[in-house]
């Protein structure tokens, strides 16, 4: 308990550390590169914020979440484009409607388990985009919606960066508020075993769609976002499954269930797929490749930390503790402990590719 | 409707499934077998079809000769795959195999993309524009018409449906699959090894794919991105067929292309919509699928 | 025989799976206080029969009433929150949470849920780690525990949801002598807290030990019901689920005596 603890405070003190940095970063002028790439990271992290109540809480693999930021990017889209309203408003209309969208669908569809649901609600994201691009009095079908600019372009800049670093703080707080209360252990107890659940008296229908309704408001609101952020949405570009799966990468690539997972896994998918398209290492543009490296990217996720780098570095970290614990005297120092570590990590990694083979 | 309209809808309901169920052939074994949703699937359909298209292309040959090509070399490349990679997740849980998959099929779209560029292709033989004629009314001149290309496509695509259904009912290699798929620990303890039956029965599906996606490319134009959408078709063919037999993913894919067809004529902008519709119906009200619960008999 | 009021009935309950009866026909009276053993062959439906009533399973035919109200058909967790608790025969712990964690959800949404914070959840759950004796197990994973630990998990789960009904399915089976005897101990207490009890059990020393009566299944029917010592020397009883061996040893014990 004591370790988990410290465990965890220095998860928060990191984290508190991340959220300073990237709060004053705009005071020490950022590029429009660099503004452009945060804003987008943190409505990623948005995403997976959404992503790990279901996915990451709950145990239920939704690949179908794009329809959330869709109908939020769409509500937001169409009440200041056709009905005039101001911008701030809409955010929450987008995340209610698609809180609403996904309680309606969730009913059914929660029903399911496995690679049903995983498909069902892909089938769900599918369909939504064909009706959006069909119903053209209301959408503009195809041709998509142009929402005005917000000007000047550094009012702009900034006004998106916070508005996107508030939801990521307002994200983390959502599920730490959660996850310490019943809702929250309701959803761990479905997630370890549905049929338990039930028999300790946990409504568990009431308590996924609720966790589906509070994902699908994350991700819509982050849809709302982008939509005016944008300045243009059509529904090939905001129904795109590749979002969906961005978020569920960088949940994983964090560790699910947990507060920091979907924030640490933003951060590096970001970082890793900012620093490849743009480095052009060994002269090799590989921008053309982007989506290749991403897919490897994922592959190497998947065998090699499967249970996220937070865990792999804390396991990592104390692996390197106990080795230098016993080791008497003299050697102690950093670059000792460090050596420790990196092996501690490689050992992790060598068991964790051999964890599910056949 | 007139009488023409219904008889050229069910012709082409027919040639449709045809080509649906050889798609959909591969990912419904892995599935049963392996317990994996390969989103890799469509990838393979996709060269498969590349296949075809530089073979006719710059080499001359016919397209129908082109699919046993496909086929050889979709399955060495799914026995690669699954002995490389897929192997590494086979006791993960499905979110792993499934993202992982996914890794993959994007790996090999943007490679495709870089090889083979975004442009649309397609093959145009001596004999593509011709085509039989079943029925013709002068008078409102119209007429019910069966592509020949279509129908070869049709005629291969059953031909290896039957193929299929005897490799797994009939062989030794189809009973060890199966019994792999129903029992893997059991199956081990009958001298199969698992890992082994598991590459194959994954190069057997990529295989299929190769097949299917040559036969697409006599059909249809393409780009590198088209599998995916195959890959959510095969799914939703399995689902209204019933998982686990070769018979239920022809009747899936009839009953799937009907949908298709009867939604084109109604509302074409909402052809996957209604699919995917009638899939969330259909889990939720008989998961087991139209044939209801087998396996690969 | 105890003369209280009556907790829990069955009238004619049944399930089919695709046509074929698990269940059929079963009556039976629960009193409160009442600590009665559920026996038969493997596959007799003893596992099915608490299912239905626990709303685990929809129920086909028949009719489920607790304290005069009719349940018949109704939700598992409505089941549970009424006061009717059930362990599973596989254990199911929640892995991803500590022994503490797992019983405190029982009390969150048990019985006595509904009036309880997280917190005083935790409490609860405390104090019912200390009546099982899993008190020091608190901080572990559920993952990291013995099966005999994890049977007295699934115990302690079930208790902290204050049920009036408990269904205690094999929580004896897989444990060794020494540890079936404190089972045995801890079911008496948990009767003499005012508990009723349907206990499913193979271990014959078990239910001989703790049931005042016993009540066989065999192929989802009713085929005796008793005080034990009655019941276990019935010979369509020893024919269906004993056998022989097990006659031949009454035999020879009751010539020793």
């Amino acid at each position: 308990m004591r370790e988990a603890l410290r465990q965890n405070r220095n998860v928060v003190i990191v984290g508190l550390i991340g959220l300073g940095i990237f709060a004053l970063l705009p005071l020490f002028g950022l590029s429009g590169f660099a503004y452009r790439t945060l804003t987008s990271m943190f409505l990623l992290i948005v995403t997976a914020q959404g992503w790990n109540l279901i996915g990451g809480y709950t145990g239920y693999a939704a690949f179908g979440n794009v329809a959330f930021f869709g109908l939020g990017a769409y509500a937001t889209g169409i009440l200041m484009y056709r009905h005039g309203w101001s911008f701030l408003p809409t955010i929450l209309v987008g995340g209610l409607v698609a809180a609403g969208y996904a309680a309606l669908i969730g009913l059914p569809v929660l029903r399911l388990r496995g690679h049903y649901f995983a498909i069902a609600t892909l089938g769900v994201a599918e369909a939504t985009r064909e009706i959006v691009a069909w119903w053209t009095p209301v959408t503009d079908g195809a041709a998509g919606i142009s929402l005005p600019f917000l000007k000047p372009i550094t009012l702009a800049q900034n006004f998106f960066y916070y508005l996107a670093l508030g939801m990521v703080i307002f994200g983390a707080f959502l599920t730490w508020f959660i996850i310490r209360r019943k809702l929250g252990y309701s959803w761990i107890a479905i997630r370890a075993d549905e049929d338990a659940a039930k028999m300790l008296g946990i409504n568990t229908t009431v308590s996924k769609v609720i966790a589906y309704a509070l994902t699908a408001f994350l991700v819509g609101i982050a849809g709302s976002v982008y939509a005016y952020y944008n300045s243009f949405i059509a529904p090939e570009e905001v129904f795109k499954i590749d979002r969906t799966l961005q978020a569920i990468l960088a949940v994983v690539l964090g560790g699910a269930g947990t507060i920091a997972g979907p924030i640490a896994g933003g951060v590096l998918f970001q970082l890793v797929s900012t620093f490849l398209i743009f480095s052009k290492p060994f002269g090799i543009d590989l921008g053309q490749f982007h989506v290749t490296i991403m897919g490897i990217f994922i592959v190497l996720v998947i065998i090699f930390t499967p249970r996220g780098v937070i865990d792999l570095v804390t396991r990592s970290a104390r692996e390197a503790r106990r080795v230098h614990a016993d080791q008497a005297g003299g050697r102690r120092s950093t670059w000792t402990f460090l050596k420790d570590g990196a092996r501690a990590t490689r050992l992790i990694l060598a068991q964790n590719r051999q964890q599910f083979k056949i | 409707m007139s009488g023409i309209l219904i008889g050229q809808s069910a012709i082409n309901v027919l040639l449709l499934s045809g080509v649906l169920t050889i798609a959909a052939l591969g990912f419904s074994i892995v599935w049963g077998v392996m317990n994996i949703i390969n989103l890799v699937h469509g990838a393979a359909i996709m060269l498969g079809a590349y296949v075809t298209f530089i073979a006719f292309t710059f080499a001359g040959i016919d397209p129908f000769l082109t699919i046993p090509i496909s086929m050889v070399l979709l399955f060495g490349l799914g026995y690669l795959i699954q002995r490389n990679i897929i192997n590494y997740v086979m006791r993960a849980p499905m979110l792993t195999t499934f993202l992982l998959t996914f890794g993959l099929e994007i790996i090999i779209i943007n490679l495709a993309q870089f090889f083979f560029k975004s442009d649309l292709r397609a093959i145009t033989t001596g004999y593509s524009g011709s085509s039989l004629t079943l029925y013709a009314d002068p008078a409102a001149n119209s007429s019910i018409e069966v592509p020949y290309i279509k129908l070869g496509a049709l005629i291969v695509a059953l031909l290896l449906t039957l193929l299929t259904h005897l490799l797994m009912s009939r062989t030794r290699l189809g009973r060890a699959i199966r019994s792999t798929g129903m029992d893997k620990d059991a199956a081990q303890l009958t001298g199969a090894r698992i890992s082994t039956i598991y590459a194959l029965t994954f190069a057997i599906s990529a295989g299929l794919a190769g097949a299917a996606g040559s036969l697409i490319a006599m059909t249809q134009s393409f780009q590198p991105g088209f599998g995916g959408t195959y890959t959510l078709y095969a799914f939703v063919i399995v689902v209204l067929g019933g998982l686990g037999s070769v018979p239920a993913v022809f009747l899936g894919a009839l009953a799937f292309s009907l949908i298709t067809v009867l939604t084109g004529l109604w509302q074409p902008g909402l052809t996957q919509a209604a699919a995917f519709a009638l899939l969330v119906i259909m889990l939720v009200v008989r998961p087991s699928g139209i044939a209801g619960k087998a396996f690969y008999q | 025989m105890s003369h209280n009021e009556i907790i829990l009935t069955t009238e004619r309950a049944g399930k089919t799976f695709g046509g074929l009866a698990a269940v059929s026909k079963v009556d039976l009276t629960l009193r409160r206080g009442d600590v009665i053993g559920l026996i038969g062959p493997n596959g007799a439906g003893k596992t099915t029969f608490v299912n239905i009533i626990t709303g685990m399973l929809p129920i086909s035919a028949g009719k489920v009433t607790y304290r005069g109200q009719d349940i018949t058909g109704w939700p598992a967790y409505r089941v549970a929150r009424l006061g009717i608790a059930r362990t599973f025969q596989v254990v199911k712990p929640f892995r991803n949470m500590t022994v503490r964690e797992n019983v405190a959800v029982g009390a969150m949404y048990g019985a006595g849920g509904a009036r309880r914070s997280t917190r005083e959840a935790l409490r609860r759950a405390d104090e019912v780690l200390e009546f099982v004796g899993l008190l020091d197990q608190r901080e572990r994973h559920a993952e990291q525990l013995t099966l005999a630990w994890l049977k007295r998990l699934e115990l302690a789960k079930a208790l902290a949801m204050e049920p009036e009904v408990l269904f205690l399915d094999e929580v004896m089976a897989g444990l060794n002598p020494k540890e079936i005897e404190a089972a045995m101990d801890l079911v008496r207490q948990i009767n003499q807290r005012g508990i009723t009890l349907l206990i499913i059990e193979h271990v014959m020393k078990a239910i001989i030990g703790v049931c005042q009566n016993v009540f066989v299944l065999h192929y989802g029917q009713k085929l005796a019901e008793g005080r034990p010592e009655e019941v276990l020397r019935d010979p369509k009883v020893i024919e269906a689920y004993l056998g022989k061996k097990y006659a031949e040893q009454l035999e020879a014990r009751d010539a020793e005596n």
